[in-house]
């Protein structure tokens, strides 16, 4: 697969301040690419560096093996999905749409002809077929993200950048949003971005899941491999689905806050010690119940249950106060129910741990 | 007593309520404005129609109803000539207001990122209404006169060798007084929808291959354009108002149809100053219903 961008060392700072701290990346051709990161941990900065609204300090970036840092962004032939859509307010759906065609610089489209149907065809493509006329105050936002998303796409970008694209949607219609940029993705067969603070979505949605943090590039790979095997504890953090220790290896043990834990599982180098173990890996059994070889087991009281559906997460309080959660999937078993501030011991086997050292 | 009753009663009204009060309401609101409007704005309106149908004798003016004063402002070129140039004037001065006020607007309104900034520099514009009208007006004077600030300028550094003369008590010095003190009302309105504009729309509207003209012409004219129709509508009703600057800065060759008011009224010609001033009133009414009719500013505002 040929990278449609490379970014090569990146930097932008902003009054001194660094958002991008050298950012590398190469992004696939025809694929759909989730960039994860908290807030602050410069995504929108890194997709504004790439759309070209804000040039970076130092580093490459190349689109297509082109150089194009420097380039306008009305040179670049890169699409940019805005969060609030950004709709010319004063043109109707179709207007909006064939805005790009008949506006560009280079290479307009002055027959009206091929101008309409293009935009019939990118209008059939995303489901907006009806609402041609309609001036963009009067349609949803769902209608709105489609109209945002055809504009870019009947341009024909060989890269498409989408800035939280579902986050001015109500929760329905995210996830239906979801499927549809993912179907709609492949019938254009072109690059995705997706910039999403959102680890459900990034998973969901990506092919590849690139994790930003603190400026720079934490982790690139796909979503089982990321949700499995984090390359940091940061990223685990961000994963929400990880109860991490701090802490140094002695021995076969991890020294803990919360005392020993047994070693077994993978060993990855991050830099920063920890011990992470995935929440649905922990079973919650009474105090007096016996322990495996191969288990680890720490004690902790109770303090409440949610309920999710098909899921339900327990919290407890460690002895030093640390919160530590487990899901148990009701798939497996019926509801436990437990009682408040009861002491439960937390076991889990040594291999399901990650120890990063 | 009453006090108890009313709130007592309150929660059994409740219902009925809304319907019953909200027209009470309204009439109390707008009772004031309307009131004022009537006395001190509609009826001094309809006097003047009246008057402008008096009969005028050298000495006293008589409420006898003639067609005497119309028809002499019609016929007489000295007067048509007022209202041709007033019209005149009128359209130089809003074009030169527009050129002058827009690119400044687009400056403050857009090109400034920093809000604090844009309403600082808006703020500035205001200064020159700190100081009052008639020294805004003749301190154009020392500036554009025979032997004043440009011309001594011009002929120090060797451009001319004779004063331009034309410069001061011309229609030119008119416009150029004009455009400087009406410029700050086109500027506002235009700066604030400016401002409104989101900028991620213009950065869409970049992404989507537009170069910065065609951005201009496509989406920041027209997004702007209620802010030019309401700065055209202050500067027009204030230029075909005017009098005191064509009086300050022509001397007397000017003549609009507000200097024709005025030197009827000093004359005591109470029914041809009236003629003029419902023809002016006219004018001025046909012209922002004109404006009006360029953008619809309910939808727009």
């Amino acid at each position: 697969m040929s990278a449609v961008l490379q970014l090569k060392n990146v930097h932008k700072a902003f009054a001194g301040v660094p958002a991008l701290a050298g950012i590398d990346a190469s992004l696939a051709n025809d694929t759909y690419v989730s960039l994860l990161g908290p807030s602050g941990s410069g995504k929108t900065t890194l997709l504004r560096v790439i759309a070209g609204f804000e040039q970076p300090d130092s580093g490459e970036i190349l689109f297509s093996s082109r150089r194009i840092d420097g380039v306008p962004p009305h040179e670049r032939g890169i699409g940019f999905v805005f969060q609030n859509f950004a709709l010319f307010p004063h043109l109707s759906v179709a207007e909006n749409i064939a805005f790009g065609l008949t506006n560009r610089a280079v290479d307009p489209v002055t027959d009206a002809k091929v101008v309409a149907g293009r935009v019939r065809d990118i209008i059939g493509l995303v489901g907006l077929s009806g609402l041609e006329d309609r001036a963009t105050t009067q349609i949803s936002g769902g209608q709105k993200q489609r109209v945002a998303l055809a504009r870019t796409l009947v341009t024909e970008p060989s890269m498409v950048l989408l800035d939280e694209p579902l986050g001015a949607l109500d929760a329905n219609l995210r996830m239906r949003m979801r499927g549809e940029l993912r179907t709609i993705r492949e019938r254009c067969g072109v690059t995705f971005l997706h910039v999403t603070g959102s680890e459900t979505e990034a998973l969901a949605m990506g092919d590849t899941v690139l994790v930003l943090d603190a400026g720079r590039i934490a982790q690139s790979t796909d979503a089982d491999t990321l949700y499995s095997r984090p390359a940091s504890a940061d990223v685990a953090r961000f994963l929400n689905c990880y109860n991490i220790f701090p802490g140094a290896v002695s021995g076969d043990a991890f020294a803990s806050p919360v005392g020993a834990l047994a070693l077994g599982g993978v060993k990855q180098t991050s830099g920063n010690p920890a011990y992470a173990i995935r929440y649905d890996r922990v079973a919650i059994r009474p105090t007096d119940a016996a322990t495996a070889d191969d288990e680890v087991r720490i004690e902790a009281s109770f303090v409440a249950s949610e309920y999710s559906g098909a899921a339900i997460n327990s919290f407890f309080t460690l002895d030093d106060g640390r919160v530590f959660e487990v899901e148990t999937h009701l798939s497996h078993a019926a509801p436990a129910t437990y009682e408040e501030k009861g002491r439960y011991a937390l076991v889990w086997k040594r291999e399901d741990a990650l120890v990063f050292v | 007593m009453t006090m108890a009753a009313t709130s007592h009663d309150t929660p059994v009204e409740t219902a009925e309520r809304p319907t019953r009060k909200q027209p009470d309401r309204t009439f109390w609101l707008l009772a004031p404005g309307a009131l004022w409007m009537l006395l001190f704005l509609v009826a001094p309106i309809l006097m003047m129609v009246y008057v402008s149908f008096w009969t005028q004798t050298t000495f006293k003016i008589e409420p006898t109803l003639t067609l005497k004063s119309w028809v002499t402002f019609f016929t007489s070129d000295t007067y048509l000539g007022a209202l041709w140039t007033t019209v005149r004037i009128w359209l130089i001065v809003l074009v030169s207001t527009l050129l002058v006020g827009y690119p400044a607007a687009l400056f403050v309104g857009l090109f400034v990122k920093n809000k604090t900034l844009s309403t600082a520099l808006l703020v500035l514009c205001v200064i020159p209404f700190w100081t009052s009208f008639l020294i805004r007006v003749l301190a154009w004077r020392p500036m554009l006169g025979k032997e004043g600030a440009i011309n001594m300028i011009l002929m120090k550094i060797g451009v001319i060798t004779q004063p331009i003369e034309v410069l001061l008590f011309s229609e030119l010095s008119v416009i150029i007084g004009m455009t400087q003190i009406y410029c700050v009302f086109m500027v506002g309105p235009i700066a604030f929808m400016l401002g409104r504009i989101d900028p991620s729309v213009i950065e869409a509207a970049q992404d989507l291959g537009a170069g910065f003209w065609r951005i201009f012409r496509t989406i920041i004219l027209p997004l702007s354009m209620p802010g030019v129709v309401v700065g055209a509508i202050f500067v027009s009703v204030m230029v075909l108002g005017e009098f005191a600057t064509s009086a300050a800065l022509s001397g007397r060759k000017v003549n609009l149809l507000g200097n024709i008011i005025v030197t009827q009224v000093g004359s005591l010609k109470w029914a041809f100053a009236a003629v003029a001033g419902v023809v002016l009133t006219i004018l001025m009414g046909a012209v922002v219903a004109a404006l009006l009719r360029v953008v619809d500013l309910r939808k727009e505002l």
